[in-house]
C-alpha cells in the first residue's frame, strides 16, 4: 500500500472521530428537571405550557385516586395529577415549593403535581443512557430515556405515555 | 364523504349544500302548487330552474347519475312548460318529482358520509320519468298532433326551416365547446338559454341537432360537427358576445353570408382571442369518443361557483352567509372565557377598598359590551323552528296519500328561535310524532269522524312558543285519542306493568306508550307500528335535555309536549355549597328549596333516609357522601334541602347552603378525563366562576338514576 495512501485514510479517519464528537456534543433537545421524592426527573422543554404553584383543585368524583382533580388555568379547565402517588409514593401536603406543570400532547393538557422543579438544563447526545429498565421502580412505562449527568441520574418522562396511557387508552372523542 | 379528486371537496361541500338547498326549494314548491292545484307560470319557471342548476352543477362534479335523473325530470317540466295552458291534470307529476326529489337527496346524503361512495342506479326512477314524460307528451298529442314530434324541444314549430341560415335576416352560427366539457347538449342548451337572457328582441330560429333536450347522442353530434344556432336579432353583435361568454364555449364561427357585417365587427373583437379563430378555422376539434372524464377541469370551478349561487338567489340580494358552525362554537368559547377573565379583573381582591372611580365606570361600560357580545354570539347560533317544521308538511302529505287520509298540517310559532345544535337534533323526533299523529291519532276514515260529530278533514296541529328559557313544541291532532283500556291491555300483554294495572292513573297510561316496546296498532304499517319510535323519541330529546309528554282525551285528540332548553351551552343554574366544592344545579329542575326539621326524616334501613313532602315520599341524598366531600354540616336541620325532579322522578338533595342563582357556560370536562366515568356520577360538565372557581353541573338525571 502506498504511503500516500495511507496518510489519506488516517486523515479520513481522523476526521471521522472528529464528526462522531461532535454530534455527541451537539445539544437535542432542553430538559426541565424537578424533585419527586428523592429523584431527579425531567420533561422535555417542547411539551411544557407552563409553571405555575398548585392552584384550588375542583375534587371530580368517579376518577382514580392520583387525578386530584381539575384546575382552571386561564379559563382552560386542566385536570391534574400528582405524580407522588401515580408513582406510588407516599402522598406529602403540599407546600409553596410544590409546583403544577402544565404539559400538552396532541391537544390534551394535564397538569402534573412535582415536588419541586430545579430548573432547565441542555441535553447533548453523550448524556443519554438508553437502559430504563436497570430501574427496577414502577416508574418504569413512563420513562422515555436517562440522562447521565455529572451530578447524577436523571429519569426524563415520556409525556405521552404519561397522558394516553394512564391505566388505559384514552378514548377518543 | 365520497372520493373525489384532491382539492374537489371544497367544491362538493358546495355542491351539497346548495343542492340540498335547491331540493328544498323545490318541495317547497311542490307541495305548494299541488295544494293550490295549479302551476302558475313562475312555478314552472322556478321548479326548470332548479332542475336545471342540479343537473349543470352535477354533471361539474361528475355526478353522471344525478345528473341523468335531473335532466329527466328537467324534460318532464319542460313539456309543462312549453305548453301550460293545456296541463289538466298533472297529479302523477307531484308523485313522480317527490321521488326523484328522495332519491336525490338519499344520492347527495350518500356522497356527503360514505367514504366509499359508489354511484347508485336509477333506471327504474329514469324509467318512470320518461314514462311521465311519454304520458304527458301523450296528452299533448290529443290536443295538439303537429308539436308530437319534438314535444321536448323547443320552438319546435319551425322544425322544417332548421336549415334557415337561408332565411334572408337570419344569423347564423356554428360553435364548438371545449374538448372534453362533457354533456355538449346541455352545454347548447345552456347556451341559447343564456342568449335568450343576455339579450332582448333575440328570436331563436332553430339549431341543429334539435333534440338536445332529450337526446344524449346530441352530444357526440355536437362535438363532431359543432351546434349550429339561427338566430334573429336587432343587434347581432351582442348574441355574438353572449355566445362567446357562454361557459365552455371554445369557438364559434359565423357561417352565414348576411351577418358578414356583423362579423366584421366582431373581427375586432376577435383580435384579442385570435385562438379561438383559429380553432374555428381548422374545423372540428379532436372529438373524445364517449362522453368523458369523471370530473371537470380545475379551470371550471371559479366559474361553477360563481354561477351556482347567482342562480340559487334568483337575482335577490343574498344577505346571509354560511358559517362553519365549528367556528362559531370556538367564538362561543372565546366569549365565554372574556366574560370570566372580565369578572376576574373587575372583582379583583387586590383593588378592594381602593377608590377607583373612573376604574369602576370603565368596568361598567365593559361589563355592558361584553353583555351585548354575549347575546349577539348566543344569537348569531338560534335559527328558527321554519325548517324542521316546514318537512314535516311533506310528511303529511305523502302519508296523505298513502293512507288515504284527509289531513290538514296547520304550523304556528315557527319563527320561535332555537340553538341550531337542537334543530338539527329536531328533525327525527317531530317526524315520529307527526307520522304516529298520522298513523294512530287521526280516524281511518272520513266517516268515522263524521260520525264523532267532527269534520271529515283532519288537523295536525305544529305549534312553537318559548317559555323562560324553554322551548314548548306541541304536536297535536284531533283524531281518536288515546284508548286507556287498549293501552293497558297491551301494556299488560307485553309485560309492562309494575303494580296492579287498577292502580294506574290516566296520565301514566297515556304515558306509557312511551314506553320501550310498545304499539297499540296492531297492524305494522310502512310508517309506524313496529314499537319502536316513541322510545326513541323520547331519548333522543332527553340526549338533548328536553322531554317528551302526552296528553289526550279519548275522542278529541292527543297531544305530544316536547319541551327542549334554547340553548346547551348556557344554563340558568343555582349555585350550591357542599364542603369547599361548588356545584350548580339547573334551576329547571329544581321544585323548592327548604330547611327540614329533624323529625320530618324518616329512615328506612333498606333506602336510608327518606322525606315526606306533601304526601309524597322522597329519597334523601347527601352530596358530601355521595361525593365524598368532607363538609362539616352534617346536621339536617344546619343545612339546605333542594327537591328537584325530572321525568317524573324526584330526589331530595342535601347541601351546606346556597349561594345564588347565575347563569353559567357549560364546559365539558377534559378530554383526559373523558376515560372516566363521570357522567355515570351524576356531573355533566362543569363551568368556571366569575372568580376563577370551578363549579360541577349536576346531571339530575343520572344522578337519579345512579342512586
Amino acid at each position: 500500500m502506498d504511503i500516500k495512501e495511507l496518510f489519506a485514510k488516517q486523515e479520513e479517519m481522523k476526521q471521522k472521530n472528529l464528526n462522531a464528537k461532535n454530534e455527541k456534543e451537539s445539544e437535542i433537545t432542553k430538559v426541565m428537571t424537578f424533585y419527586i421524592g428523592d429523584q431527579v426527573y425531567g420533561i422535555e422543554i417542547p411539551s411544557v405550557i407552563e409553571i405555575i404553584g398548585v392552584p384550588h383543585i375542583t375534587v371530580v368524583p368517579g376518577i382514580p385516586y392520583y387525578i386530584k382533580g381539575i384546575i382552571n388555568v386561564r379559563s382552560k379547565v386542566v385536570p391534574v395529577i400528582d405524580m407522588r402517588s401515580r408513582f406510588g409514593k407516599e402522598e406529602k401536603e403540599y407546600t409553596d415549593r410544590t409546583n403544577t406543570i402544565i404539559i400538552e400532547e396532541a391537544g390534551v393538557s394535564v397538569g402534573v403535581i412535582v415536588d419541586e422543579v430545579i430548573g432547565v438544563i441542555p441535553v447533548f447526545q453523550k448524556n443519554i443512557a438508553n437502559s430504563p429498565d436497570r430501574i427496577g421502580v414502577n416508574d418504569n412505562k413512563f420513562i422515555k430515556y436517562l440522562l447521565e449527568m455529572p451530578d447524577g441520574i436523571k429519569l426524563v418522562l415520556d409525556v405521552a405515555k404519561l397522558i394516553y396511557d394512564g391505566d388505559m387508552y384514552l378514548v377518543e372523542e | 364523504m365520497a372520493k373525489v379528486e384532491p382539492g374537489m371537496e371544497a367544491m362538493v361541500d358546495v355542491y351539497i349544500f346548495e343542492t340540498t338547498a335547491l331540493l328544498e326549494q323545490l318541495d317547497e314548491i311542490l307541495l305548494r302548487t299541488e295544494k293550490a292545484n295549479e302551476f302558475t307560470e313562475e312555478d314552472i319557471n322556478e321548479i326548470f330552474r332548479i332542475m336545471h342548476t342540479v343537473k349543470g352543477s352535477s354533471a361539474m362534479m361528475g355526478f353522471e347519475n344525478l345528473q341523468v335523473l335531473a335532466h329527466k325530470g328537467e324534460d318532464m317540466f319542460f313539456i309543462i312548460r312549453e305548453n301550460p295552458e293545456k296541463m289538466t291534470d298533472v297529479g302523477f307529476v307531484y308523485d313522480l318529482v317527490f321521488q326523484m326529489s328522495d332519491l336525490f337527496k338519499a344520492e347527495i346524503d350518500m356522497i356527503q358520509n360514505d367514504d366509499d361512495y359508489e354511484p347508485t342506479d336509477f333506471s327504474d326512477m329514469l324509467a318512470k320519468l320518461e314514462k311521465g314524460a311519454k304520458m304527458l307528451k301523450g296528452e299533448l298529442d290529443g290536443i295538439n298532433e303537429a308539436e308530437s314530434a319534438s314535444a321536448a324541444a323547443p320552438a319546435a314549430d319551425d322544425t322544417a326551416s332548421a336549415a334557415a341560415a337561408a332565411a334572408p335576416d337570419c344569423t347564423t352560427v356554428r360553435v364548438f365547446f371545449e374538448d372534453g366539457c362533457k354533456m355538449e347538449n346541455i352545454r347548447a342548451f345552456m347556451l341559447i338559454n343564456n342568449v335568450k337572457e343576455s339579450v332582448d328582441d333575440v328570436e331563436i330560429v332553430s339549431y341543429i341537432p334539435e333534440d338536445i333536450e332529450s337526446n344524449q347522442d346530441s352530444a357526440n353530434v355536437i362535438i363532431d360537427n359543432g351546434f349550429i344556432l339561427s338566430f334573429r336579432a336587432p343587434d347581432v353583435k351582442a348574441v355574438l358576445s353572449a355566445i362567446e361568454s357562454s361557459l365552455n364555449v371554445e369557438s364559434y364561427e359565423v357561417i352565414d353570408a348576411n351577418a358578414q357585417k356583423a362579423e366584421e365587427a366582431e373581427q375586432a373583437a376577435a383580435e384579442a382571442a385570435p385562438i379561438q379563430q383559429e380553432t374555428a378555422a381548422a374545423g372540428s376539434p379532436a372529438a373524445p369518443s364517449a362522453p368523458a372524464p369523471a370530473a371537470p377541469k380545475p379551470a371550471e370551478k371559479p366559474k361553477a361557483e360563481s354561477k351556482a349561487p347567482a342562480a340559487s338567489s334568483g337575482g335577490g340580494k343574498q344577505s346571509l352567509i354560511s358559517v362553519n358552525l365549528q367556528k362559531l362554537d370556538q367564538l362561543h368559547d372565546i366569549v365565554g372565557e372574556i366574560i370570566t377573565t372580565e369578572s376576574m379583573v373587575i372583582s379583583n381582591p387586590e383593588l378592594e377598598g381602593l377608590r377607583l372611580e373612573s376604574f369602576t365606570k370603565s368596568a361598567r361600560e365593559l361589563r355592558k359590551l361584553t353583555a351585548d357580545l354575549q347575546d349577539t354570539v348566543m344569537s348569531i347560533r338560534m335559527v328558527p323552528l321554519t325548517g324542521p317544521f316546514q318537512k314535516m308538511n311533506r310528511i303529511v302529505r305523502d302519508m296523505k296519500v298513502k293512507l288515504n287520509k284527509d289531513v290538514e298540517l296547520v304550523i304556528e310559532g315557527d319563527t320561535t328561535e332555537v340553538d341550531k345544535s337542537i334543530v338539527d337534533n329536531l328533525n327525527d323526533p317531530l317526524m315520529h310524532l307527526v307520522r304516529n299523529c298520522m298513523d294512530h291519532g287521526i280516524e281511518n276514515t272520513a266517516e268515522q269522524r263524521i260520525a264523532a260529530g267532527k269534520p271529515a278533514k283532519g288537523t295536525i296541529k305544529l305549534s312553537a312558543m318559548s317559555s323562560s328559557g324553554e322551548v314548548i313544541i306541541t304536536i297535536s291532532d284531533d283524531g281518536q285519542g288515546i284508548d286507556t283500556e287498549k293501552v293497558i291491555a297491551k301494556a299488560e300483554r307485553n309485560g309492562l306493568l309494575m303494580k296492579p294495572a287498577s292502580e294506574y292513573s290516566e296520565r301514566e297510561i297515556q304515558n306509557m306508550i312511551l314506553l320501550p316496546g310498545f304499539s297499540t296498532n296492531d297492524v305494522v304499517t310502512e310508517y309506524s307500528g313496529r314499537g319502536v319510535g316513541m322510545d326513541v323519541v323520547k331519548s333522543n330529546l332527553s340526549k338533548m335535555g328536553g322531554s317528551l309528554t302526552v296528553e289526550s282525551k279519548k275522542g278529541e285528540g292527543t297531544a305530544f309536549i316536547i319541551k327542549i332548553p334554547l340553548t346547551l351551552a348556557i344554563v340558568d343554574g343555582m349555585e350550591i355549597m357542599v364542603g369547599d366544592a361548588e356545584f350548580t344545579v339547573p334551576i329547571s329542575v329544581i321544585k323548592e328549596s327548604f330547611i327540614v326539621k329533624r323529625d320530618q326524616i324518616l329512615n328506612d334501613t333498606k333506602r336510608g333516609e327518606m322525606i315526606m313532602i306533601r304526601g309524597v315520599c322522597y329519597p334523601m341524598l347527601r352530596l358530601n357522601e355521595k361525593f365524598g366531600l368532607y363538609s362539616e354540616v352534617n346536621d339536617i336541620e344546619d343545612g339546605i334541602v333542594l327537591l328537584i325532579e325530572s321525568e317524573n322522578r324526584g330526589i331530595c338533595l342535601f347541601a351546606d347552603k346556597l349561594i345564588g342563582e347565575q347563569q353559567v357556560v357549560v364546559k365539558p370536562f377534559p378530554k383526559y378525563l373523558s376515560q372516566y366515568d363521570i357522567k355515570g356520577q351524576g356531573l355533566s360538565g362543569c363551568t368556571i366562576m366569575g372568580d376563577g372557581s370551578i363549579s360541577l353541573i349536576i346531571d339530575v338525571n343520572n344522578l337519579i338514576g345512579s342512586h
